[in-house]
């Protein structure tokens, strides 16, 4: 849902995606020191991250956590 | 919540978007010391990254007669508009232009005739925006001026000394310190709400200024969700063809000017809402592609103009828009000083009402952060320069601080995210929004009472980012009561602002903005009359003046 992860294995740890996202979802994880979901239920799905992201690490799918409702 | 680091400057900005980064350039080349704030990042955050549907600009060597384009937006508007400012955005547009084309923003052409502007929107020339968008050319340029950039800072409150605004108080959402700004002027250019969480208008508030015509909302029509995100969006845009439930059609083409022709029709049942791709000839397809590929080249889904059929909008807030109100922070002046010395407004949460009662265009929003944006920047940084630097009370400085950790000191109570989403079901709909009703906003108005005495006081934080979420919701539900007691206020109807109640316009009686401050703890209203002459001739009978037909009138 919305920005479903941060794929590890190409995670580089620049911490551009901290920086893109501007609803605080993506923190630096200080064991790993690289990008992880930690607040994925308000990502709004600008597609920043997945724009800026040098590696192509980041996976989203167009899904709202909180979908929008329609009057029909 | 225990390191405070105190940061003194000249001139505070609080906001970097497109309003926030022309005030910090033009401030800091007045010579003064600027410090740019914004809770995001300067040139990703907010509304202006995002924002890629057009720039208006007003270019006599294009054509265009600026008589002609201020008459249409107060025609258009209904009359609501500040005329003096709607004259002031159209003038100094240009250099606007011109400083952001020099300062790495894209502007592409997309027209055939290699015109750089739109043709869809006469009088008005509007101009394309592509990537990289306003945002980060405005960043970089703040930068290069040797603005001093400060990112991921939640601003909380202004800070007074002696009814005069000498900085603000706020805390870093990546670290630890808790922040207090001393400046000689401060801007805020914290966007609009509805979209954005209203943090301008409700921090101007609680220092006690003066704000006006927040019973308006821009529309965009049906700007819903649509399968292909971003890109479908763009192409409906410049196509914007639909059918109801029934198969008549709407021709939103000309509603450019973003009227409540869909809110009406959901209103009266008729819908779903269909995109009528079917009726898109090649040339549709080929300019829907190009809107597509220069504004949102980066969004991750696919969408084909050329796939025809008929396709349900299927996004919306409940009726089919999302989006955010217009007025905010009333400036004194033209310098964009508020009603409070030492405060600045400058972009989508100050209320110049250079707009009416409807959006012109795509592009406005854009142009009008820009211009407050460079005025309210010199303005900020003359005022620095006239005078001494203020004293710090103490007393306030605690009293601040302790409002700001409440949320997260408490051990338990009400969820940010539940509050707003419970605020947003009440305030967002159609029904409430653009079709209005005194009982529907009175009714409203008691469940917004309620969460603004008894949910927020008890806002809950665990952690930084939700006591971030509880100060914008604890702004949002503020904003909420602005919206609907100023919709209550208007007894009448006008641009987007209908009352069921009321389905007329009222002239003269209602030739006039709805302000309103806080006094003795109370929200309380009142009406400044537009200038007569701006009026329109009341001597034209009321169809003439007024061409578009609301129901029940």
């Amino acid at each position: 849902m919305a920005i479903e992860k941060i794929n590890p294995e190409l995670c580089t740890g620049c911490g551009t995606c901290v920086d893109s996202c501007s609803m605080d979802v993506i923190r630096m994880d200080e064991k790993s020191g690289k990008a992880v979901v930690k607040y994925g239920e308000d990502c709004v799905l600008c597609g920043f991250c997945s724009r800026d992201c040098p590696e192509k690490a980041i996976v989203l799918t167009p899904v709202m956590c909180v979908p929008p409702v329609v009057a029909w | 919540m225990s390191i405070e680091r105190i940061y003194q400057t000249d001139v505070l900005i609080i906001g970097g978007g497109i309003a926030g980064c022309f005030a910090a350039i033009k401030a800091k080349q007045e010579g003064v010391d600027v410090i740019l704030v914004d809770k995001g990042y300067v040139g990703k955050a907010g509304a202006t990254p995002m924002a890629s549907l057009g720039y208006l600009v007003y270019n006599r060597q294009w054509g265009t007669d600026l008589n002609a384009c201020i008459d249409a937006v107060s025609q258009k508007g209904e009359y609501v508009n500040n005329r003096e400012w709607t004259e002031l955005v159209f003038k100094e547009s240009l250099s606007t232009y011109e400083d952001l084309i020099a300062w790495g923003a894209n502007f592409p052409v997309e027209n055939p005739d290699g015109a750089p502007y739109f043709k869809t929107y006469p009088p008005f020339t509007i101009v394309p925006v592509g990537t990289p968008t306003t945002g980060m050319p405005g960043r970089h340029q703040a930068e290069k001026v040797g603005v001093k950039i400060m990112d991921k800072i939640v601003i909380t409150d202004l800070l007074k000394t002696d009814n005069r605004v000498i900085g603000a108080v706020g805390y870093q959402l990546l670290g630890e310190d808790l922040l207090v700004f001393v400046a000689k002027a401060t801007v805020l250019c914290a966007g609009f709400t509805s979209v954005l969480k209203g943090d301008g208008d409700a921090m101007a508030y609680r220092a006690g200024a003066e704000l006006t015509t927040k019973e308006y909302a821009y529309t965009w029509p049906a700007a819903g969700k649509l399968p292909g995100g971003r890109r479908g969006v763009a192409a409906q845009n410049v196509f914007m063809r639909y059918k109801d439930s029934q198969g008549n059609n709407i021709d939103a083409s000309n509603t450019y000017e973003m009227d409540l022709t869909m809110e009406f029709l959901v209103h009266a049942g008729r819908a779903p809402i269909f995109w009528d791709l079917d009726s898109a000839t090649p040339e549709d397809i080929e300019r829907m592609r190009k809107r597509q590929d220069s504004a949102y080249p980066w969004d991750p889904w696919e969408f084909d103009p050329a796939q025809g059929g008929r396709i349900e909008m299927n996004g919306g807030d409940g009726g089919m828009n999302v989006c955010s109100q217009t007025g905010g922070i009333w400036p004194i002046d033209t310098k964009c000083a508020t009603s409070i010395p030492g405060l600045y407004a400058a972009g989508e949460c100050c209320g110049t009402r250079y707009i009416g009662g409807y959006h012109p265009a795509p592009g406005f929003g854009l142009t009008g952060s820009a211009v407050t944006g460079n005025r309210a920047g010199r303005g900020a940084a003359e005022f620095a320069l006239q005078n001494k630097r203020a004293a710090v009370d103490k007393e306030e400085v605690a009293r601040l601080k302790n409002i700001l950790a409440t949320p997260i000191e408490r051990k338990g109570g009400f969820s940010p995210r539940w509050t707003a989403q419970m605020l947003q079901n009440i305030i967002t709909p159609y029904y409430m929004k653009y079709i209005k009703h005194g009982d529907r906003l009175k009714a409203g108005l008691t469940i917004v009472e309620f969460l603004r005495d008894h949910v927020v006081p008890k806002l809950y934080a665990r952690d930084r980012h939700e006591l971030w979420l509880a100060h914008e919701t604890k702004n949002m539900v503020l904003s909420a009561e602005m919206v609907l007691r100023a919709s209550l206020f208007r007894t009448e109807s006008r641009g987007n602002h209908y009352r069921e109640d009321y389905p007329r316009r009222n002239d003269p009686e209602w030739l006039a903005w709805v302000k309103l401050q806080e006094r003795g703890g109370m929200m309380e209203l009142w009406k400044e009359p537009i200038p007569r002459e701006w009026w329109p001739d009341l001597s034209r009978p009321y169809h003439e003046r007024y061409p578009r037909r609301f129901p029940g009138e």
